[in-house]
């Protein structure tokens, strides 16, 4: 009896303020807004890039350096340097270093080699480097690759539901998730790889999963109340986007330390499907509640 | 449980058995050797028949079954710098090895499954290269394909693989991939164009290539292809001279003849003409060799070609010479590459981390898998649902490596997450039809599945369209994700979700 009574009271909170509610993410996208626009300003792109959207060398050193020393020693003559060790995921010792670069590839083995005091081949180091023409070609396309994916969905959506309202509701959300997942990425000082796009590739699917089962419910379904619709697709629903935080948040646990590749994909993955309950339990549930009142009456 | 099992759950288990021997290489569990993993190109042992992929299974007539007996079976083996002779018994043959020094391959025990796995797991490289300043064109493209593999082969490297791959905004580019050890010389052999031209003052009298004015090269014969010299400069390094005789083809041997025939006997070294032979490789004079006088307006067919080597010591010395002796007689066989080339990627990824990177990816894996299946536990209080669905996660899995197996898709570190992107939606999926399936009961089960396929199928097809363009951006190499995605969702939607709504279905039925 208790959650019936919960169940009635949420109902009624809801029924007086879900209009109200639309308000908390039509602000924080409007933030999101502004903060993208400072941050376009200050910077003159609206990301940081890493060397895999830029072009420059990445070198991986199976050796327990010091990262630090490193660092030090060679700053002024690797460009835009960046150091990093990775480790043992069992033992947590060093394992291999990775140094990232602007400069080409020749250039930053003869700098390693000199302050390491050993030649640099196959057996002991990794090498992999990006001309920053196809590195630009590589950014231009991804985001093109993801425009296009965006209209894909919206398009698919559109003939899922073929009503102007429902549609752009799923739209809308999924495209205020990408855009505060962004905006909290660039807070955290994250820098954007193309392990990094590809995540929030994976995050138009993720998120318009639970859209579309919350659409379909309110929609296609006449058996019970419109909240107690509302209220199963959100069970349901939460138990997926659970699901999937856990299960990624583990994985995340696991490989932050071994693969900086991964673990950036996972990071934003765990942003935006924190975004994705926010906006599909607020954002597109408030206007689906909003048009389904308005059409039926309910 | 009920007794009989749907057409659904036997689709499935097909599916699964056919995966199962897609992947794995049961042959391997019976039979025992050890496969060659790599030939050192130009080695004594590639000379003397040793190939990648051959299975040598037994040394002397000694059976060799692992490593450890490889290894055990070479020791004391070609230590006394005399020939020795060795018989290796291969699956199909034998071959008879002559030499004073271990053959130069590596081993590896009979894989156990047929997955392929990208370079960036084993180690390898590949390089993407584009023609310096300007944009080919598709047909150009696939010109500059064939000549360098052509040259790539010509220098002994054969487990490589050259193709064309074009991104979203139409460039063309060549990507060369080569698994396992990579040459030093790699980034020279693709990019150079190598544009050889011997010139008498201005006049060209031959070029490279054997389409071309060279009619055959001498090579590895060491009456004349060899090391002539070895001298320390005075820099306190040392300088080997090598040569290696062409033969030239009648028509730049007349031209040869012609130009000759105008010069005049050198006055200050009366054994020569007045002007030398200078080689030029991609415009830049590599050699210039005194004609002798006798030579003048004679039909020659036979020129001898040479050049140096230097290093620090008299033995680097003498490798370097062995390598530009051998990267100018291929560029002699092969000609001029169309293009200035520019490398605009290369990847050189050490084997190392490989193993590592599986074993935590595996890990992640299982920890992902076990951390979902234990929400659903939490949320349904049913073990019965949490098996099936890591029943259900598992084969999906299994489905994509055997079509990855099946069509040798190369398992790179995309694909990989592909995989995981997979799992996830597959949860989705699942946990819509677990919840479809035990409310409304008062429609019949049939009606409430079909609900739960209204919803998997809205997602299925918003995820496949969102993955098509990364098929194509970035010149595709991105596209092990979208291909592995949509694989995954694709098996999940059509054999996997399916049989698991027909097992959820059974439990709820009993």
């Amino acid at each position: 009896m208790e959650k019936e009574k919960f169940k009635a009271n949420l109902s009624k909170f809801h029924d007086k303020y879900y209009k109200a509610l639309l308000l908390i993410p039509a602000i924080l996208l409007l933030l999101s807004f502004v903060y993208l626009g400072v941050f376009y300003k200050q910077n003159g792109d609206f990301i940081h890039r890493d060397i895999s959207l830029t072009g420059g060398t990445s070198v991986t050193i199976n050796e327990p350096l010091d990262s630090a020393n490193l660092t030090l020693a060679l700053s002024d003559k690797l460009e835009g340097l960046s150091v990093r060790n990775i480790y043992d995921i069992f033992t947590n010792e060093k394992k291999a270093l990775i140094v990232e670069t602007k400069s080409d590839s020749d250039t930053t083995r003869v700098v390693l080699e000199n302050y390491l005091g050993h030649e640099l081949n196959e057996d002991n180091s990794s090498f992999e480097f990006t001309g920053s023409a196809l590195s630009q070609s590589f950014f231009r396309q991804l985001l093109i690759a993801i425009i296009l994916a965006f209209v894909f969905m919206a398009i698919v959506v559109f003939i899922i539901f073929r009503t102007l309202v429902p549609s752009a509701a799923v739209i809308i959300s999924a495209f205020a998730d990408i855009f505060m997942t962004l905006t909290v990425f660039n807070i955290f000082g994250m820098q954007m790889s193309t392990a990094g796009i590809v995540a929030f590739l994976m995050l138009i699917g993720y998120s318009v999963d639970t859209d579309i089962l919350l659409t379909n419910r309110v929609l296609r379904r006449h058996e019970h109340s419109l909240n107690s619709r509302i209220y199963s697709a959100f069970k349901t629903g939460m138990t997926m986007t659970l699901t999937s935080l856990v299960a990624i948040a583990a994985a995340l646990l696991l490989v932050r330390s071994f693969s900086p590749v991964l673990a950036s994909i996972l990071t934003i993955l765990v942003i935006g499907l924190v975004f994705d309950i926010f906006n599909t339990w607020i954002t597109n549930a408030s206007i689906i509640k909003w048009y389904a009142l308005k059409k039926h009456g309910q | 449980m009920a007794s009989k099992l749907t057409w659904k759950i036997w689709l499935l288990i097909i599916f699964l058995i056919l995966s199962i021997l897609s992947i794995f290489n049961f042959s391997a569990f019976f039979k025992h050797g050890v496969s060659i993993s790599s030939v050192e190109p130009n080695s004594t042992a590639f000379s003397q028949g040793f190939k990648q992929d051959q299975i040598i299974t037994a040394i002397d007539g000694q059976s060799i079954r692992s490593i450890e007996d490889y290894t055990s079976a070479m020791q004391g083996k070609f230590q006394s710098n005399q020939t020795e002779k060795s018989i290796f018994t291969i699956r199909g043959g034998e071959i008879i090895y002559f030499s004073d020094h271990l053959p130069e391959i590596t081993v590896a025990g009979i894989s156990k499954t047929k997955l392929k796995l990208g370079l960036d797991l084993v180690g390898g490289s590949r390089a993407l290269i584009q023609a310096e300043g300007q944009q080919l064109s598709s047909s150009e493209t696939s010109e500059l394909v064939d000549i360098t593999s052509n040259r790539l082969n010509e220098f002994g490297l054969t487990d490589l693989k050259v193709r064309q791959v074009s991104d979203l905004q139409g460039n063309n580019y060549m990507l060369v991939e080569i698994a396992g050890a990579t040459p030093d010389n790699l980034k020279d052999l693709i990019s150079q164009q190598g544009k050889f031209e011997a010139k008498i003052g201005n006049e060209t009298v031959f070029v490279g290539g054997k389409d071309k004015d060279i009619a055959s090269v001498c090579r590895g014969d060491p009456t004349c292809a060899r090391i002539d010299s070895v001298q320390q400069s005075s820099d306190g390094g040392y300088v080997a001279q090598f040569s290696f005789g062409i033969t030239l083809s009648p028509e730049a041997a007349a031209r040869h003849a012609a130009i000759t025939g105008n010069l005049s006997v050198n006055a200050s070294n009366p054994q020569y003409l007045s002007e030398p032979l200078d080689l030029y490789l991609d415009d830049s004079l590599v050699e210039s060799l005194l004609i002798g006088k006798d030579l003048k307006g004679r039909v020659t067919t036979q020129i001898s070609v040479s050049g140096s080597g230097t290093g620090a010591t008299q033995d680097e010395a003498l490798k370097s010479a062995e390598e530009e002796m051998h990267k100018l007689q291929t560029i002699l066989i092969t000609g001029s590459l169309p293009y200035k080339l520019e490398i605009v990627k290369l990847d050189t990824i050490s084997s190392l981390l490989g193993k590592d990177f599986i074993r935590t990816i595996l890990l992640a894996g299982v920890i992902a898998l076990l951390g979902a299946s234990l929400v659903v536990l939490v949320r349904y209080r049913n073990i019965k649902s949490s098996l099936a669905l890591i029943l259900t996660s598992v084969s999906e899995i299994l489905i994509i490596l055997g079509i990855a197996a099946l069509i040798e898709w190369n398992l790179d570190l995309p694909s990989i997450a592909g995989i995981l992107a997979t799992i996830g939606t597959g949860f989705d999926d699942q946990i819509v039809i677990l919840d479809e399936t035990s409310h409304e009961k008062f429609l019949s089960l049939k009606q409430r599945l079909k609900r739960a396929f209204a919803i998997i199928l809205g997602a299925y097809f918003t995820a496949l369209v969102s993955m098509f363009p990364l098929l194509w951006a970035g010149a595709g190499l991105l596209k092990g994700f979208a291909f592995t995605t949509i694989v995954g969702i694709t098996a999940g939607v059509f054999i996997t979700r399916p049989a698991f709504s027909d097992i959820v279905r059974k439990m709820l039925e009993d």
